[in-house]
């Protein structure tokens, strides 16, 4: 028996060898990757100037075209991500300021994110590769995670709990620095089609005050970044539209631009307008404020 | 309470350490022990059906005891019969009762009467297919005289209820696991270190090849519609591997966790994708059912003596009571129908005993016959599972049609986020890994294995699919 428990032993040290040395290898591979997504860009970089940058979720990323920004003569990059909640856009703006970004204008989407003081599980693993190495990442999280202490302390727990978007397969592609297209348009991601029979409900959702948000603002202020705060379109056929003005009872600052494309023929979705959808919201907005 | 849960990996040493250094005084000790675990373990599914196991460990040992006493054959057929009755009757209530109810009311509203069948929606209970062949198989054999009735309840019990194989087999018998069960266990080092390699490379084939080949044949089966030929082949190819390493992984555990009890099962894989024919493939494939079925079913009907027609009955028999067993749906008995077609060619020659060898190889001829018939049979099983895979016969012949009519054989990007030829490498590495290692019962004991140890370890945490958690297939038979 003992003979076998010594075996035992073994195993188990074995088995944490190898938790620590894959954690190790994808930690260092993650912490070298710049060009896979737009959390690693921003933490693998530093000392960016930005005029204008756009953030939010998908009704950002799909919605606000760089390009327009960079015809006028400004230097704009769209980081919004799809699926991302306010408290993932949040952290990434003070992981900008944090690393000497330098951002005059913020144009922040928020409308159906605001619904909740919610996270998006897929958008938090890929801040999860940088809790160990990067303290912001790590006190932002303190409070936010129930097995913040399992994340952050047990080898290779992270990589194995975030497998789809961080596991090996995520790993090998920045291995061998495969691009992916969330950085090509300046971070826009256009929608091409045009959508067919759209409709939408929002009639259960209610905007509450939600924390990232104020978070977001406060950051803003303190690092006097202008920002401009707007929600985007949805289709004709929505019930409870009256969602889009209930958010002004509780943010009057938030500036409406829901209505501004209304035809169908400017959606892939109902709640994503297509590229030249999206080219009228972004002249509209230019119009307003450049 | 699953193999690969951490409920397991916790329970699992509890039960060791309380068997092995507790209540190792004598065998009653050891045997109480994996009985209360045994049946605490079946409880974590779902404690209201541990009556059933109960009920049908008491029905056995008793029907066998008063079988062994009766004077008469007749009364000893009655016992036989009351039992096998009870027994299928339970079965038939849980698995079968709503798919007869509803066939018979879709043949009726063929026919033109409406009918509206009163449907039970019972949950099957974990491995009730599983235990109750096991404790027929032990009547089976006292009323033929081959064994005698066991005596002492405790070790009965065991017999039944002996967790590793509770849920899923392999399907034991009496003759086979009782004299072990039956002695005072000895803690053997090699043993016990044999059955952590197994366990380990179970846990490859359940998390890794397994796991991953399920996202795979799932993004594909469930959009067969709009799927290419090459991601509908890649799509059966991994519904292959994954149903392989999902219940031979599974059983790699059962056997190697009740090793480190001293206690050895019954073998239920053996390389089954290198067979050269069906036959052979069906002396690979889930051993301990296609034995169960050989010996109390095909022979006690005539088995292979007589005429090549009653051969060919009781082959056909076989088959589809096979895949009835699998499930109560058209698709499983089709699956089985499948198999006897294909094995009926070998039956017709004489030839289903002709591959029972070692698979030779070498730079030759007969060895390239050899892997062409080796992918012939693999093809032939991966077309069955396509309906053993699929919810209806015509989504299986709908899934075939698309296959071989579409003829593109393009990448696609599939509804998991991957591209359908993504997973191949990993599916070929694990083939590779099994070919030069099919001599063995796993490929990580012999030379130099702390390192193939580590390095399934490594595949464990790197490629194991822990997001999306899959059950155990044959857990729902």
């Amino acid at each position: 028996m003992k003979q076998f428990l010594i075996f035992i032993g073994k195993i188990l040290i074995a088995l944490l060898a190898s938790a620590l040395i894959l954690d190790f290898g994808y930690t260092y591979i993650y912490s070298s990757s710049i060009g896979r997504n737009k959390v690693e860009n921003v933490i693998n970089t530093n000392n960016k100037k930005f005029d204008v940058i756009m953030m939010g979720s998908s009704r950002a990323n799909n919605h606000f075209v760089s390009q327009l920004f960079i015809d006028k003569g400004y230097k704009a990059f769209n980081y919004g991500i799809s699926g991302s909640k306010l408290q993932e856009t949040a952290l990434m703006l003070q992981l900008m300021i944090n690393n000497d970004y330098e951002i005059k204008n913020l144009i922040l989407e928020v409308d159906l994110n605001i619904n909740s003081d919610s996270f998006s599980f897929g958008n938090q693993a890929k801040y999860m590769p940088f809790i160990t190495t990067n303290s912001l990442v790590s006190n932002y999280y303190q409070n936010k995670l129930s097995d913040y202490n399992y994340v952050k302390y047990i080898p290779f727990y992270r990589y194995i709990k975030y497998e789809p978007q961080i596991g090996f397969r995520e790993m090998f592609f920045s291995l061998i620095k495969r691009p992916s297209n969330s950085l090509h348009n300046y971070g826009l991601f256009p929608l091409m089609n045009e959508g067919k029979n759209m409709s939408h409900d929002l009639t259960d959702k209610t905007p509450k005050r939600n924390l990232s948000y104020e978070l977001i603002k406060k950051t803003c202020k303190e690092n006097n970044i202008k920002l401009i705060v707007v929600t985007t379109p949805v289709c004709e056929n929505t019930k409870g539209i009256d969602y889009f003005r209930k958010i002004n009872t509780i943010y009057p600052e938030i500036l409406n631009y829901e209505n501004s494309v209304v035809e169908d023929k400017y959606f892939s979705s109902c709640g994503h307008l297509n590229y030249e959808g999206a080219k009228l919201l972004t002249s509209k907005i230019i119009k307003d404020f450049f | 309470m699953f193999f690969n849960s951490l409920s397991f990996a916790i329970f699992l040493p509890i039960v060791f350490l309380l068997y092995w250094l507790v209540f190792n005084k004598n065998k009653t000790t050891q045997n109480v022990v994996l009985i209360v675990a045994s049946y605490y373990f079946y409880s974590c599914w779902d404690w209201r059906f541990l009556f059933l196991l109960v009920f049908s460990t008491l029905l056995d040992y008793f029907s066998a005891i008063m079988m062994e006493n009766s004077s008469s054959d007749k009364k000893r057929k009655l016992w036989l019969w009351l039992t096998i009755g009870i027994n299928l009757g339970f079965l038939g209530v849980f698995k079968y009762y709503d798919f007869f109810a509803q066939s018979f009311a879709e043949l009726l509203n063929g026919f033109g009467f409406q009918t509206n069948p009163v449907l039970l929606k019972l949950i099957l209970p974990v491995g009730i297919s599983f235990y109750t062949f096991h404790g027929l198989s032990y009547v089976i054999d006292i009323y033929y005289k081959r064994i005698t009735a066991e005596r002492n309840f405790i070790d009965y019990s065991l017999f039944v209820s002996y967790f590793p194989l509770l849920v899923a087999g392999p399907i034991e018998r009496a003759t086979h696991l009782l004299p072990q069960v039956k002695i005072k266990r000895h803690f053997n080092f090699e043993k016990a270190k044999e059955g952590i390699y197994q366990i380990i490379w179970g846990l490859v084939k359940k998390v890794v090849i397994a796991d991953s080949c399920a996202t795979y044949a799932n993004a594909v089966f469930d959009n067969y519609e709009s799927m290419n030929s090459l991601s509908l082949i890649l799509g059966a190819v991994y519904f292959a591997f994954q149903i392989y390493g999902d219940f031979s992984g599974y059983s790699d555990i059962a056997l190697g966790t009740s090793k480190l009890f001293g206690i050895d099962l019954l073998k239920n894989f053996n390389y089954p994708y290198f067979s050269r024919d069906i036959a052979e493939f069906w002396r690979r494939w889930h051993i301990s059912l296609s034995s169960w079925f050989r010996d109390y079913l095909y022979i006690p009907l005539g088995g292979s003596q007589g005429g090549m027609w009653i051969k060919v009955r009781n082959t056909f028999i076989i088959f589809l009571v096979s895949g009835f067993w699998h499930g109560a749906n058209w698709t499983f008995i089709v699956w089985g129908l499948l198999n006897a077609i294909y094995f009926l060619p070998l039956l017709l020659q004489n030839k289903n005993r002709s591959n029972m060898g070692e698979i030779e190889m070498g730079w030759d001829l007969v060895s390239v016959k050899t892997i062409l018939n080796i992918l012939g049979t693999f093809t032939l099983t991966t077309i069955a599972w396509i309906f053993f895979r699929a919810k209806s016969i015509s989504e299986a012949v709908g899934y075939i049609q698309k296959m071989v009519t579409d003829l593109h054989f393009k990448s696609e990007y599939l509804s998991n986020e991957r591209h359908n030829f993504e997973l191949v490498l990993l599916v070929l590495a694990f083939v590779v890994v099994e070919w030069f290692n099919r001599s063995k019962v796993e490929p990580l004991s012999g030379k130099a294995s702390w390192v193939k140890v580590t390095l399934a370890i490594m595949a464990l945490l790197a490629l194991g699919v822990y997001s999306d958690y899959k059950e155990f297939i044959y857990f729902q038979f």
